[in-house]
């Protein structure tokens, strides 16, 4: 059956709710830019990997994304919802195509990296709306997703140790 | 929206000054006080310290100034209005606009996981307390430590994933038991 059921569709909107509060405690005390990649992408790739059906990220982000515009959360208004998608939709097509991610270090931490890059698309289509000199685009871009690339990274590591875990205590 | 667009195509000051009077009678109006305001500033001075850098070592220092100014100026009008809309806009407004395009479900997860909220933030404090007297490093001096960080993702956030799988099981379970989705088409108790 390929039908998310009502039990996995409530588990990926309390991911959600987790990558919200984890968004709102982080935000309380840290001042570095892209921090808060971390916990959305261990959400993200933990929503992924306890629901293996695909869209399982997608649609956790997209009720983070919905969730922290009707919260107030972040800047950017209806752009938040991209911010939220964008990331999950990456790791929605490279679960689809590396189905063994979840046991390797590595993969995750490629998949992690490539989603917290969207970053850059965000921030690059922002600049170039406002016309900003191409080159500075380039450089502002990649200034906003290095700190994000590295903070997805370091989340995305603790994930094939807690899907193991997850599964040796018969969750999943 | 309008004035999201009109920010991106704004292009000389006389413009600008414009858009950031409006955008300040939109907070005057929705009386939004000094703490709003104050948490703005510090995002668009953070960002315009980057972007003035950035024009300084391209552009040299006048000339690198004015125009990273002017473009970090924009990009805030860019942003302000969406903040003003999701600071103004009710929440259940946002919720009902998303479950009149959403399908019932969604809505119904969407509602449920707001409303779970409160109960999560208690299981967590709950499950927090308990690691903590166990000796788990996860206190806040703890955690500025990075050595300490897999101690909150296996104590803190392993147990709750856990929990929040069975909380899942229980709610599906309660909905069920009251033929949750058995017609297609969306009710609700008589009287609610």
């Amino acid at each position: 059956m390929n039908r998310i059921s009502l039990k996995e569709s409530l588990f990926l909107g309390f991911c959600a709710v987790f990558i919200l509060l984890s968004r709102a405690a982080l935000r309380l005390h840290l001042g570095i830019s892209g921090h808060v990649m971390f916990s959305m992408m261990f959400f993200l790739l933990i929503a992924r990997g306890c629901v293996p059906r695909f869209f399982a990220a997608t649609i956790t982000g997209l009720f983070a994304g919905v969730a922290a515009m009707a919260l107030g959360m972040g800047k950017g208004g209806p752009l938040l919802l991209i911010k939220f998608v964008l990331p999950a939709l990456v790791v929605d097509i490279c679960a689809m195509t590396l189905p063994f991610m979840f046991q390797s270090y590595l993969l995750c931490a490629f998949v992690a990296a490539t989603a917290a890059s969207t970053k850059f698309i965000d921030t690059y289509v922002m600049d170039r709306l406002v016309s900003m000199n191409p080159d500075i685009i380039l450089q502002h871009a990649f200034l906003e997703a290095a700190p994000a690339v590295f903070f997805g990274v370091a989340g995305s590591l603790f994930v094939p140790p807690v899907i193991r875990r997850l599964k040796s205590y018969g969750v999943i | 929206m309008a004035l999201s667009f009109l920010a991106f195509g704004s292009r000389t000051t006389t413009g600008l000054l414009w858009l950031t009077v409006i955008n300040l009678a939109l907070l005057l109006v929705f009386r939004y006080g000094f703490i709003f305001l104050r948490r703005e500033i510090k995002v668009f001075l953070w960002q315009t310290a980057i972007i003035v850098s950035l024009y300084m070592l391209r552009f040299g220092w006048i000339d690198g100034f004015k125009q990273g100014a002017m473009i970090s100026w924009q990009l805030s009008l860019a942003y302000m209005p969406g903040v003003i809309f999701i600071k103004t806009t009710p929440q259940p407004r946002i919720v009902e606009t998303f479950s009149a395009v959403a399908p019932y479900r969604a809505a119904f997860v969407m509602a449920t996981c707001f409303k779970f909220i409160p109960l999560i933030l208690t299981e967590i404090r709950n499950i927090y307390e308990g690691q903590v007297f166990r000796g788990a490093k996860i206190l806040r001096r703890d955690l500025l430590n990075p050595c300490n960080w897999p101690d909150l993702v296996f104590c803190l956030a392993l147990p709750v994933i856990i929990r929040s799988m069975n909380l899942a099981g229980e709610i599906t379970l309660a909905a069920k038991a009251r033929n949750f989705g058995f017609k297609k088409k969306r009710t609700c108790w008589p009287g609610i």
